[in-house]
Order: C-alpha cells, then structure tokens, then sequence
C-alpha cells in the first residue's frame, strides 16, 4: 500500500516526530510504502505533494490537535487517531488499517 | 461521549499548543527583566529593564486571548478565531483568567458552528455576508454579553476561592498539595496525565501563582535524570535497547523533554511509574515548602535561573532524582538471558497495548 500520514501533538517538540518514526518504521516492516508530514511547533515539515495524496490508498492523521490542511483529503479514505496509538502499538495499527483498506 | 471527550481534549490541546511558545517568550522577557533590572523592575520607567519587561508583561495579557481564540479556531476553523480573541480579552479583562478563557472558548466555538448550521441555506447572494459580517457580529455581541452577565461571574468567584485557598495553605497540607501536582506530573511522562496537571499549573502560572508549576517543571524535569541515576546503580539491569534510550535522556532531560522516558517505561510500566512517582512527589512537596516558583512553562535546566529560590529548585530536582533513581535501581528485576533484544515497535503483545478496535475509515466532507 501507500500511506500518507500527518502527525502533531500538543507541544509539537517530541511526540510528533517519535510517532513519524514510528509509523514509518511499523509500515515499511510490513512492506508498505510511506511518507508523513509533520505538523509541530515549528510548523508544516515534509509536505505532502498532491502527487503523494492522490497516489495514496488511505491517509493516517496521527493528531492530538487541529491540523492544516485537512481538506487535501476530500474523497481519501482517513484514519485519524491519536499518536499515543502509534506510540503503543504502530504495527498492530498498520495490521489493522490493511484489513480495514483490504474490506 | 467517547467520541465527544477526545474532540474536547483535542480542542484544548490545540489552545495549549498555541500558548505554549508565547508564554516561554513573554514569560523569560519578564524573567530576564528581573534579573537585570532587580525585583522593582516593573515601576523603573525608563530603563532598559523596564522596556524589556514591558515587552514580556504585555505578552503575557496576550496568554489568555491567543488561547480562546486557538481552541475557538480548533472547534469552529477560521470565524472562531476573532470573536475567541474578543472574549479572551474580556476574561482578563474581568479576572476570570485561564478557566474563563477555556470556558469562553467552547461557547464561542460551538455558537458559531450554530450560526454557520444557521447561515447555510442563505440565497448566493449574501453569502459573502455570513463569514465577514453575520458571524463575527453575532457571536462577538452575544458571547461578550453572557461573558460579562452570566458566564464569567461565577468563574472570577471560583478563581478568587481557589487563589485564596492556595494562599492559606498550612504547611502539612502545601507538602500534600506539591506531592500531588508533582507526582501526577511526573506518572505519564508527557501523556494526558501530565499535560492535564500541566493545564492546571500553566492556568495558575497565568494567574500569578507560580507554584504549583515549580511542581509540574520537577514531574516533567525529575523522571530522565532518575532514570540516568538507576543506570549508574544498576547499569546491568538495562537491556541493550533500553541503553540505547538511556542515552537520549541527558540531552532531552536536560531540555525537559521528558517523553524520552517513554520507552523505558514501555518496558518496564510499573517499576518506572511507581519510582517516578515517589520521586516526582517527595520534590514537589519540598518545593512547595520552600516556596520555589516558577514563571515559564517549558524550557528545561535553562530557565532554572529564572524561578523564584532556584537553589531550592536545584536542590529539590536533584532530591526527586536521587530518589526516583535509588528505587528504580532496587526495584529493577536481573535481566533474563533472552530478554536482551527489543525491536521497540510496539507490537500487539505489548502490556499496554491500546484498544484497535474503535478505529475505522472516515470520509473529510
């Protein structure tokens, strides 16, 4: 699969970028292609590309607050949690989100 | 409500995230006034001193404005942000401070997601009217109202209750009060424990108590250096992916970052958080005792120069670390042969695995 995803939490220091790790480190050891933007105090780092979002096949908003530019996903499928998810279980979310995408 | 609970702490969240930066710039302005310019700083009209805590004091009345509009922008998208920065003032404005300003916040956010229900169907042509007149008319005007008549008095009497209760406090029960705040600070490292005790402290800080947030600082400060203390105890009690995030813990420590601790306590839930705790909680009673404060809300070893007695802040920090460190050491079982590998992932087998099943597809209209 390719994922996208956006991570941000509330200080926007430390767990938005763990959880990028995180979540990209869960889906390439389960064989998916994956790219996310963050979203921290500093502001928006990696930028999706529409290319990115539109040959994506779900979107994972791992987000504890409002985020920018929610609407590029109109029409996505979006998976929104919150980046304690990731930080506790990133491959059981990937294992899920694939039987989520596969229905 | 499950549903409702995550989107009311996200809103808030989102108001803590925006004030955050602008109390550590306001808030150290101040500080460093003080420091050069002595404790009567605020009355020496024109002096360097003065001007340099004129620019930190006006930024701190921004504090409660920029968060109700923030949390109005998090519920409502853009019409929240300028009637939330209307009724933040007003929360000054009336001493309803920080509570005020959250409260405020809601109401205005959810007033105008209600117009903009209301507005929908209006015929093209004064369409452009509803974002640029209709909504930012309306909600300021009956936000401001029921801020000034009904909302905010209720709010300014328990604020001034709950300063005078903070002010009477006997020793005994300011030792109780610090372990409290301090130790539930210092049970999740950074997660919605630590941040709720952080809302409170921060929301006081605002209202010019400063110490309860010493207690918060030591909660989020203490848990890394404990756990570099263990390390030095016990050093062969550590798996090799736990050395590997000890390691993290003196630059993040040092910077109060203190989510480095998540990994350890992954690993280890219990013996970490009970140690933690014990810690965190003996400090921040001390600290109470000692009357230390603090006026920022983040910036690690730092802006410990900045507080209020920060010998005895020192002096507590390296307290709570000694004794989170001592008891992580003691309560730390032998390793086992085959434990010494972790790919750190998080699988489904962990202890606290979260609950996958509420996650489902959604569509953004």
């Amino acid at each position: 699969m390719n994922i996208v995803g956006i991570t941000a939490c509330p200080t926007g220091i430390a767990h938005t970028y763990i959880t990028k790790k995180k979540l990209i480190q869960a889906a390439e050891s389960r064989g998916h292609h994956c790219r996310v933007e963050t979203q921290g105090t500093i502001g928006v780092e990696d930028e999706l590309t529409p290319q990115e979002i539109a040959d994506a096949d779900v979107v994972i908003l791992a987000v504890d607050v409002k985020i920018h530019g929610e609407e590029r996903f109109k029409g996505k499928p979006v998976i929104r949690i919150t980046t304690e998810t990731v930080m506790q279980n990133a491959v059981g979310l990937i294992q899920k989100v694939e039987s989520l995408i596969k229905k | 409500m499950k549903q409702q609970l995550t989107m009311v702490k996200k809103h808030v969240m989102t108001g803590i995230s925006f004030m955050i930066p602008l109390v550590v710039g306001a808030g150290l302005c101040m500080a460093i006034s003080i420091i050069i310019g002595g404790p009567n700083v605020s009355t020496a009209e024109g002096t360097f001193a003065y001007t340099v805590n004129r620019i930190g004091s006006l930024g701190m009345t921004l504090v409660v404005p920029v968060i109700t509009a923030a949390i109005a922008y998090s519920i409502a998208d853009r019409p929240g942000v300028a009637p939330g920065l209307i009724i933040g003032l007003i929360c000054t404005e009336i001493k309803a401070g920080f509570i005020g300003g959250i409260v405020g916040a809601f109401l205005v956010g959810y007033f105008v997601n209600w117009l903009k229900k209301i507005f929908r169907n209006v015929p093209e042509s004064i369409k452009g009217l509803v974002p640029i007149l209709l909504i930012p008319l309306i909600a300021t005007f009956v936000c401001g109202l029921l801020m000034f008549y009904v909302v905010g008095q209720p709010i300014v009497a328990f604020m001034d209750a709950l300063t005078n209760f903070l002010m009477s406090m006997q020793s005994g029960s300011k030792f109780v009060f610090g372990f409290l705040v301090s130790g539930l600070a210092g049970t999740d490292f950074g997660g919605p424990i630590n941040k709720s005790v952080s809302l409170f402290a921060n929301g006081l800080m605002v209202d010019g108590i400063l110490e309860p947030e010493a207690c918060k600082l030591l909660g989020c400060m203490i848990p890394p250096m404990g756990i570099i203390v263990a390390y030095i105890l016990a050093r062969k009690k550590f798996t090799k992916a736990e050395k590997e995030a000890v390691k993290a813990c003196l630059p993040m420590g040092i910077c109060m970052i203190t989510e480095c601790v998540i990994p350890l306590a992954m690993n280890d839930l219990w013996r970490v958080v009970l140690s933690s705790v014990v810690g965190c909680g003996i400090a921040g009673g001390l600290s109470m005792l000692m009357g230390v404060g603090a006026s920022v809300p983040h910036g690690g070893w730092f802006v410990i120069p900045t507080f209020q007695n920060p010998v005895g802040y020192v002096i507590c920090m390296v307290v709570g670390s000694l004794i989170m460190g001592v008891l992580l050491a003691v309560l730390k079982r032998p390793l086992k042969e085959d434990e010494d590998s972790l790919d750190g992932l998080g699988t489904s087998s962990g202890k606290a695995a979260v609950n996958l099943d509420d996650i489902k597809i959604e569509e953004i209209g």
